[in-house]
């Protein structure tokens, strides 16, 4: 028997840490390779940890409600010992274990071979020592290439390049998004990926002077997860304006403060609510855009009478097929058909690279409103798709982000955002656009309003309509300009089927 | 500023000329740093003056009288007769040797020499007072410090060594008549050192000691070599007694001790040689003066690069802690010197080896097997004793073993106890094994040379393993 333990996989794209929402096992268990022994929330979904091994749960290493950092160990194993031949088979599977069904699961290897050493004993001689500390590397998360994982000058620097290149990486992240699901690509107008949009870094190591050290602590900043592209001796250099701009846009500050709210303890006439998961990547979500792009809200009243009548017409057809058809699918519709006429609005700012990237597909983000917060699943594609088909995707994705049961692609990849908040009434909002997109729309509530025709005031049924743009890339004209496009495809839905 | 005071500067200043001084002092000079070395006595400090080279020139010395003597076995027939004020001078003549040679060295590498005592007035500036009546004293502003002020003989109160007939371990090493009858307080590395010595003199030595055993911090089966050969050297041990008082008689003194029950006991002897451990020297330099902190027992804690906590401050060697070596002093010294030039150096080392000059020698590095225990690893153990070393045995020195301490997966070396002939020299081997981060199978895999006494560690590494040739494998 020996013990194995696993580490709280990654996730997903820069997912740092992940809420333990409950065990599914207990110490004793026996467990088969992809049994689920844990459910982890992070900052977008639910996700299922399967375990890699056979054999029994040894010992379980966070409590339910706790907040894991990707990479810490969550839970052990006592494992058959593996046949002396097999030894060597098994190193490389580390990098991939099978069971990893969810997610691009990976377990650092490095942290591996360290964990297994007692003392904190790092085999390897003076020269390669003295190479890690010119390098600023801790010499214990390099991963020995010598027998019994002795670790050689050669090690040395190939962690060195490769700590250097995920930092490379890391901040281009941002930059590259065109790439479509992998990266920043965005997604919900909350939930987007941590590390893309907030800019969040989650480096090991970081050089400050202490005084920068010190205002980190005071404004409750990870150092290590403010976002630098300056350098010192090869590794990451932060100073003191990184940190105010990173504490300003969100960062980690307001956790710190409700953190020491709760510690004042206010008695009853206060309660805290932990901020972190999906409220927490909201929160820095929202930040970061409002911060980022300039506002402009452009509004507008689609009198859309047509539209409901020929939804009415359409319903039991649709219902027939067992579709529930929604305006919803029409919005789309009508937005994409703008979108196409003013396709600057369905674009990205590349500050990085000095362009505008201006999408030639059309992934609307619809945000849906749930127990744990905002989600915007994407419907991705929307001018391929009929309206039924449509429909029927929508109803889908929302079911399951208030499920939680969606993945963390099904919430990327958007170009778009349409944003519903007229379900529970209302007429015009300043809807926060789902950075790096461009531009989002608000729809209110569909009511009958006086409308003046032929200068008589009569009733109609009208849709408010709330366009906020990123005026960095979008003018106003162009705003009402597209907004007029939505509204005549709204207001004359036959014009769809052109 | 007193009167008559000369004020000149200096990016290093290092206070004591011993191993940690010297060495730190030769190595900021390399570095291109403008280095000053001031001490009140001798370079060399006491390893070269007082210790580590005196005593083993005199065990040396009387080892080759005692072997003459013993060696009848071997077909040699000799009545060696000492003389001990030769013998005094031929040591002297070593130590002279090499305390000019260090002087040579540190003058050849540009660092400025200064006798006198250093004080510090703040944490940039020294007073150097020399010697004697009337010589003054100067100024000295620093960038840098580096302590390196050693340790000096712990005394009993009551067995002071100004007393003519209270030898401390320095009095011993000069001795020009031997005594008749020496009594040794304390049975530590140096009390055995030199009880061995005088014995080998054909002096009647005595120990007590007020632990129950000789050699505190090493295996019952390591000390047990050295206490049987001590033994039949005809010491005569009492352990669990400490010295309380001692009175002059006509020819000689009694020491009164007691035991833990109060019992006394009275011991003739002509001399009485104290060797009950040694204290740091960090009273005279003033550290509280640049702001440097002193422990309670007087040691001046550092930080793997040998910072105080003054940031321009260094310490090194025995003044900076355990374990007081004069080997550990040099390491700090240069680490202390590279650190200053602005190199990445720090104390990493993962062993810091030790030797007793006992008869046989005694030599360890890394940990025991408890103590790799302690620290989580399964240990895996290798043994050879030296009765089965060819080369052992035509030496006529056959006791004592090799014993090596591995980790029980890849078979990292971490630990090494060798008791027997040239102890202090086989050590090397393993001391590199472990700063390597070798393996056994490093080690049984290296072809050493026949016949030697170094065989017997690739023998314990293969032991380990249970595949050493000349040894049963437990």
């Amino acid at each position: 028997m020996t013990v194995k333990e696993f580490e709280l996989p990654d996730v997903g794209e820069g997912i740092a840490e992940g809420e333990l929402v409950s065990w599914q096992v207990s110490p004793g268990d026996t467990v088969s390779e992809g049994d689920i022994v844990a459910e982890v929330e992070t900052d977008k979904a639910l996700v299922e940890v399967p375990s890699s091994y056979d054999g029994t749960v040894k010992e379980l290493f966070a409590e339910e409600g706790e907040m894991v950092p990707v990479g810490d160990v969550i839970i052990s194993f006592n494992v058959e010992e593996p046949e002396a031949g097999d030894a060597e088979a098994e190193a490389p599977d580390t990098e991939n274990k099978p069971g990893e069904s969810t997610e691009e699961a990976k377990t650092d290897t490095e942290e591996a071979a360290s964990a297994e050493t007692p003392d904190g004993r790092v085999f390897a001689p003076p020269a390669a020592r003295r190479l890690a500390r010119e390098l600023g590397v801790d010499i214990s998360d390099v991963e020995g290439s010598g027998p019994g994982g002795r670790v050689s000058e050669a090690d040395v620097r190939a962690h060195h390049e490769k700590a250097e290149e995920h930092d490379e990486t890391a901040a281009e992240t941002p930059v590259n998004p065109a790439a479509e699901d992998e990266s920043a690509g965005a997604s919900a107008g909350a939930a987007a990926s941590t590390t893309a949009t907030s800019g969040e870094a989650a480096r090991e190591k970081t050089l400050a002077v202490p005084a920068t050290r010190a205002l980190a602590e005071e404004l409750g900043v990870d150092i290590d997860a403010v976002p630098t592209e300056k350098t010192r001796d090869g590794q990451p250099f932060v100073e003191r304006e990184d940190v105010r701009a990173f504490a300003q846009s969100g960062g980690e500050a307001a956790e710190a403060a409700t953190a020491s709210a709760s510690a004042t303890g206010e008695g009853a006439r206060e309660e805290t609510v932990p901020y972190r998961g999906v409220r927490r990547t909201i929160g820095e979500q929202m930040a970061a855009s409002k911060y980022t792009a300039p506002h402009v809200t452009h509004h507008d009243t689609a009198v859309i009478d047509e539209l409901v009548e020929t939804r009415a017409d359409l319903k039991e057809t649709a219902e027939e097929k067992g579709t529930r058809l929604t305006y919803m699918a029409f919005v789309l519709k009508a937005v994409v058909a703008g979108l196409k006429e003013y396709p600057i609005l369905n674009s990205e700012l590349d500050e990085e690279e000095g362009v505008i990237r201006l999408k030639n597909y059309y992934n609307i983000g619809i945000a849906v409103a749930t127990d744990a917060g905002l989600m915007v699943p994407v419907v991705k594609n929307v001018d391929e798709k009929g309206l039924l088909e449509l429909a029927d995707e929508i109803n889908d994705l929302a079911t399951r982000a208030r499920e939680r049961s969606i993945s963390p692609e099904e919430m990327q990849g958007g170009t778009f955002t349409v944003t519903n908040f007229g379900a529970f009434g209302g007429e015009y909002a300043t809807p926060i656009i789902n950075h790096p997109e461009t531009a989002i729309i608000g729809l209110g509530a569909i009511e009958q309003r006086p409308v003046v025709e032929d200068s008589e005031v009569v009733p109609a049924h009208t849709l408010p309509l709330s366009l906020a743009i990123d005026h960095r890339v979008i003018d106003g004209a162009e705003a009402a300009k597209f907004t007029n496009t939505v509204k005549e495809y709204l207001a004359e839905p036959t014009k769809l089927l052109l | 500023m007193v009167v008559g005071d000369v004020t000149t500067g200096t990016e290093v200043l290092v206070v004591g000329a011993g191993p940690g001084g010297y060495v730190a002092a030769i190595r900021a000079a390399q570095n291109g740093l403008d280095t000053t070395l001031v001490d009140r006595d001798a370079y060399g400090g006491t390893c070269l003056n007082y210790g580590c080279i005196p005593s083993k020139a005199l065990i040396s010395a009387t080892d080759v009288a005692h072997d003459a003597r013993n060696a009848t076995e071997m077909g040699v027939h000799a009545d060696p007769v000492i003389h001990t004020d030769e013998m005094q001078e031929w040591k002297e003549g070593v130590v002279d040797q090499l305390t000019s040679g260090v002087e040579k060295l540190c003058k050849a590498n540009g660092v400025n020499l200064i006798e006198g005592e250093a004080t510090f007035v703040d944490d940039s500036t020294a007073r150097i007072a020399h010697g004697g009546e009337g010589q003054g004293s100067e100024t000295i502003d620093f960038e840098h410090a580096i302590v390196a002020t050693g340790s000096r003989p712990i005394q009993v109160p009551g067995f002071e060594f100004e007393h003519d007939p209270i030898w401390s371990s320095r009095d011993a090493l000069e001795v020009e008549e031997p005594p008749e009858k020496l009594l040794v307080v304390g049975a530590g590395y140096i009390g055995m050192e030199l009880s061995t010595v005088f014995a080998k003199m054909g002096v009647d030595v005595t120990v007590v000691e007020m632990l129950d055993g000789i050699l505190p911090g090493y295996e019952d089966d390591v000390s047990r070599v050295v206490k049987q050969r001590a033994d039949d050297l005809g010491i005569d041990f009492n352990f669990g007694e400490a010295a309380n008082e001692w009175e002059e008689t006509g020819d000689g003194v009694v020491v009164t001790t007691e035991n833990e029950d109060g019992e006394e006991s009275t011991y003739d002897a002509d001399k009485v040689l104290v060797a009950v451990g040694r204290q740091p020297v960090s009273d005279s330099l003033d550290p509280e003066a640049a702001g440097v902190e002193v422990d309670e027992q007087g040691f001046i804690p550092t930080d793997d690069q040998a910072r105080t906590n003054v940031e321009n401050v260094f310490a090194v060697g025995d003044v900076a802690g355990e374990p007081m070596l004069a080997h550990k002093a040099s390491k700090e010294g240069i680490v202390a010197a590279e650190v200053i030039a602005g190199e990445p150096a720090a104390l990493d080392q993962q062993a810091i080896p030790a030797a007793v000059f006992t008869d046989p020698e005694i030599a360890t590095v890394g940990m025991t097997e408890e103590e790799a225990e302690e620290a989580g690893f399964t240990p895996k153990i290798g043994e050879f004793p030296f009765r089965a070393s060819g080369r052992s045995l035509s030496t006529g020195e056959d006791e004592g073993f090799v014993r090596i301490v591995a980790e029980e997966d890849a078979g990292f070396i971490l630990g090494a106890q060798i008791v027997g002939p040239e102890a202090s020299e086989l050590i090397a081997e393993l001391a590199l094994a472990i700063e390597m981060g070798a393996t056994l199978e490093d080690v049984a895999s290296t072809v050493h040379t026949h016949p030697t006494l170094a065989e017997a560690v690739m023998e314990a590494a293969e032991n380990a393993d249970d595949q050493a040739i000349h040894t049963l494998n437990r």
